[in-house]
């Protein structure tokens, strides 16, 4: 049982990250590869402000939401719009923005590890303080709560928004035929940023998470979680935030039966051997309907 | 001459090295392809070399050659099984290809080294003996890119429809391009644990990904004189401007961003974007060789007399 | 639909599909087709937007798989052949966008034609050269030999793509709507260009919008609608035919007739 709250904690913020990661990819077609630099360099920012200021808990996740928002926005709009509206065809553009996506990361990563002299930071200096409950024999910390609460309720929530509301359906028309869906009204540049400042936002959202739950965040999780959230997303199937939910709880409920079983030096070829694994034998994922793009 | 070499040996070597592995990205993009199994090539070429060499007391070019072949032959299977992907679920594939090499390595035990990686595998390789051997391999890519291969290899890329309808076998194209890859790949990894006697685990991880596509992305991706460009500028640059080497992290990712937005074709591209304008200008006083094939810019569609005695205009057409 | 029963008696059949269907799940976009091309002959295909002209080109050429159906070219079944062998039999094909390669010029676009069809000997090389000379001089594009795509006019553009296409030497040359978009001038110096292929014994098949020009170049004509052959006979009496009015040509047919 124990195991199984850790899994959801884990799985709650690969959940909050893929999150963001998702619906920019299956709504405006962008895998953004700079979603784990931003995840790093907002919670760092928040570590940073907070080293100077002592802050309390929603003082710090806001902080980085709004500098994890902010950085992907921007992402968008100087490099990838751009990027965009020079590429001759969908081939070339996919490669320039997965290209472009690494050299942004470059930059907060680079920004980051110099400041920290590589060392893993923390939210030393917060008022926040982690409480444990033991509740029928479980133990469970404030912290973790808050995490599964935000999760689980963000991916609902935005599962919802997308399927119900005007804005999700203009944006859920993008993803299917962004012409037809500009002839409707639909401001591709402006709903492109919107998005990504939302995916910015929930990186930084997990970011600051995880922070809380770990105590401390190493320059180099960025890229694992961002391959981790690539795994996610393909074994639920793009274009599926139900199936992002399930793949991020699979790969957490993995992680830790590898953990559990000791072999802690695995854990992450369970989500290369899954990205594997999916794309061979069902490359449009569980929930998928969109067809992966075969020759 | 002498002491410039001397003094700068090391970087020459790094720049041989560094153009090896981003050539072994560079085949697979030029085919359009979208692999980065040369990544993991790189650690399954270094570690074959590496345990051949330290634990099986092999010499310095018998586990050279194993660690091509090895790499050669696991990147040809790796290609089998992934060919159909396209775009960005083959890159991610091959990337995760790559990582699961390092963590095999990190897992290894004692054949590995695990985490800490191997040590002590100091082979017998000169500089000469690394540029006769990147001379090899581009001469075979200089082959790839030249006249009729040049051109089916670029149909491939650019419209793998028209190719097939061209009768070009595009599927043995692609499966080749994964052998090639991994060939190239594997001599990078062997050639340079053979040079500086370690390798780690931490080494084959997404960060080698990143300084093949920058060597590349800088260059340009439509040739491996490209790649060459690339990897002398991001392996002389830190040495020729100091405050680079402090910045460079943050340089090279505004230099690889400002590229991919607005100069697809690198370096490489630019030059031969440039040297096409200008000819295309010159045409409009006829020049001694191009001059024939270029009618005045002003109005490129007007009639030509024909040069021949068949009608082209009235006949034919 | 029943094969014509004149068959025997007419020129060789070049080409032959029998019963050919393609459905994609539950759409039938080609559905149980039976033609003959006649060698030396010019057919074309007239059909309304989605009625399966282009699917069927795509069977032929083997890019689509069959649902059903043979396909026979010289004699010899090629149903199974994988798609890049089919030119390799003296099929060529242009599209129905332009398709070429923009940094290259038009010389090594042309020669791509040759490329994967001759060998890569000094003499095969040079005769390579005078095949691609000799289309794009048929095509009047010589003078553009030199010349990036990028550069030039559709019609040019156009006309390089079927100097390609020549340039394969193929016994059949399927054409893919090859005046869309042109002017009237322009559309009739590329029907004039079939004709005078035609006239070097060069079988054609033209799926192709403009009626006109169909009217005009084509020896026989196959109307097509929902996947299937409606009329197949002498031009000028398919467009007249009825059932091709009301499927394809309604108020365009009265104008031209």
């Amino acid at each position: 049982m124990q195991e199984l709250l850790n899994t959801l904690t884990l799985g709650s913020i690969y959940l909050l990250f893929a999150l963001g990661m998702a619906l920019a990819w299956s709504t405006i077609g962008i895998l953004n590869f700079a979603h784990g630099a931003i995840f790093v360099f907002s919670a760092f920012s928040a570590h940073f402000i907070s080293d100077f200021v002592p802050l309390s808990m929603p003082a710090i996740i806001l902080i980085s939401v709004l500098v994890g928002a902010t950085l992907s926005a921007l992402t968008q709009w100087l490099a990838f719009e751009p990027i965009l509206k020079r590429s001759k065809n969908h081939r070339s553009a996919e490669l320039r923005i997965l290209i472009g996506g690494i050299g942004v990361a470059a930059i907060p990563i680079a920004l980051v590890d110099w400041a920290t002299a590589s060392a893993p930071f923390g939210f030393a200096n917060s008022s926040y303080s982690t409480q444990v409950y033991e509740i029928m024999g479980l133990r469970i910390t404030n912290t973790s709560l808050i995490v599964i609460i935000a999760g689980v309720g963000i991916a609902v929530g935005l599962t919802l928004w997308l399927r119900r509301s005007r804005q999700g359906l203009g944006l859920r028309a993008i993803g299917v035929d962004s012409e037809t869906a500009s002839l409707m009204g639909v401001n591709r540049t402006v709903m492109a940023i919107g998005t990504m400042a939302i995916a910015g936002g929930l990186a930084g959202l997990a970011g600051a998470l995880q922070v809380f739950q770990l105590q401390a965040m190493g320059v180099e999780t960025g890229d694992q979680l961002l391959i981790k959230a690539f795994a996610m997303i393909v074994l639920g199937g793009l274009g599926s935030m139900a199936g992002v939910i399930l793949g991020a709880f699979v790969l957490a409920g993995a992680e830790s039966l590898i953990f559990a079983a000791n072999m802690g030096t695995w854990v992450d070829a369970v989500s290369f051997g899954l990205i594997f694994l999916v794309l061979l034998v069902r490359p449009q994922g569980i929930f998928g309907r969109q067809e992966v793009r075969r020759t | 001459m002498i002491d410039w070499y001397t003094a700068n040996s090391v970087v020459i070597q790094a720049t041989m090295t560094t153009l090896l592995l981003a050539l072994s990205i560079q085949l697979p993009l030029r085919m359009g392809v979208f692999s980065f199994a040369g990544v993991g090539c790189f650690g399954i070429g270094g570690y074959t070399a590496a345990i051949a060499f330290t634990k099986f007391g092999m010499g310095t070019w018998t586990a050279v050659a194993f660690g091509t072949v090895l790499a050669g032959v696991l990147c040809y299977l790796l290609g089998l099984l992934v060919h159909k992907l396209t775009g960005l679920y083959l890159g991610m594939a091959t990337i995760a290809f790559a990582l699961i090499v390092s963590v095999v390595a990190t897992n290894g035990g004692s054949l590995t080294g695990g985490a800490s990686g191997l040590f002590g595998a100091l082979g017998g390789i000169t500089n000469l003996h690394v540029f006769l051997l990147l001379a090899v391999v581009i001469i075979g890519l200089a082959i790839s890119e030249a006249g009729r291969f040049g051109r089916k290899i670029d149909t491939v890329r650019e419209d793998p429809e028209l190719a097939v309808a061209l009768g070009i076998n595009v599927t043995r194209y692609r499966k080749l391009t994964f052998l090639a890859s991994g060939l190239i790949g594997g001599l990078a990894g062997a050639v340079t644990t053979l040079l500086r006697s370690t390798i780690t685990p931490a080494e084959v991880n997404f960060h080698l990904v990143v300084v093949a596509l920058t060597v590349i992305i800088i260059g340009g991706s439509s040739s491996w004189l490209g790649a060459f460009i690339g990897a002398v500028f991001i392996t002389w640059l830190p040495t020729v401007l100091s405050f680079v080497a402090e910045w460079e992290p943050i340089i090279y990712g505004f230099v690889v961003a400002l590229a991919a937005i607005f100069l697809p074709g690198g370096i490489l591209g630019l030059v031969k974007d440039l040297r096409h304008r200008r000819g295309a200008r010159r045409g409009s006083t006829p020049p001694p060789e191009e001059g024939a094939a270029a009618p005045p810019d002003d109005e490129p569609h007007a009639p030509e007399p024909s040069r021949t005695p068949v009608p082209s205009q009235g006949g034919a057409l | 639909m029943s094969r014509p029963s004149h068959d025997a008696a007419e020129p060789q059949m070049i080409f032959e599909a029998d019963d050919v269907a393609v459905h994609f799940g539950g759409v039938k976009a080609v559905d149980g087709l039976s033609f003959g091309l006649p060698e030396g002959k010019i057919v074309g295909i007239l059909g309304p937007n989605g009625s399966g002209k282009s699917t069927l080109v795509g069977a032929i050429t083997r890019h689509v798989p069959l649902t059903r159906g043979t396909l026979r070219f010289l004699g010899k079944d090629y149903g199974n052949d994988r798609a890049h062998l089919v030119p390799h039999r003296g099929i060529a094909r242009t599209f129905q966008t332009v398709r070429l390669l923009e940094e290259r010029t038009v010389l090594e676009n042309v020669l791509l034609g040759t490329d994967s069809l001759s060998g890569g000997g000094r003499a095969e090389r040079r005769l390579a050269h005078e095949r691609a000379q000799v289309a794009m001089q048929r095509t009047g594009c010589e003078h553009l030999a030199k010349e990036r795509p990028d550069e030039l006019s559709y019609g040019n553009r156009r006309r390089v793509e079927i100097a390609r296409a020549i340039a394969m030497e193929p016994k059949l040359l399927l054409v893919d709507e090859p005046t869309a978009g042109m002017g009237r001038a322009e559309k009739e110096e590329v029907s004039a260009l079939m004709m005078s292929l035609r006239a070097e014994g060069l079988t054609q098949l033209i799926v192709e919008h403009d009626v006109q020009m169909m009217v005009d170049t084509c020896d026989i004509l196959l109307a097509m609608n929902f996947g299937k052959l409606i009329v197949e006979g002498e031009p000028r009496d398919v467009v007249r035919n009825p059932a091709v009015q009301e499927a394809y040509l309604g108020k365009q047919a009265v104008n031209h007739a």
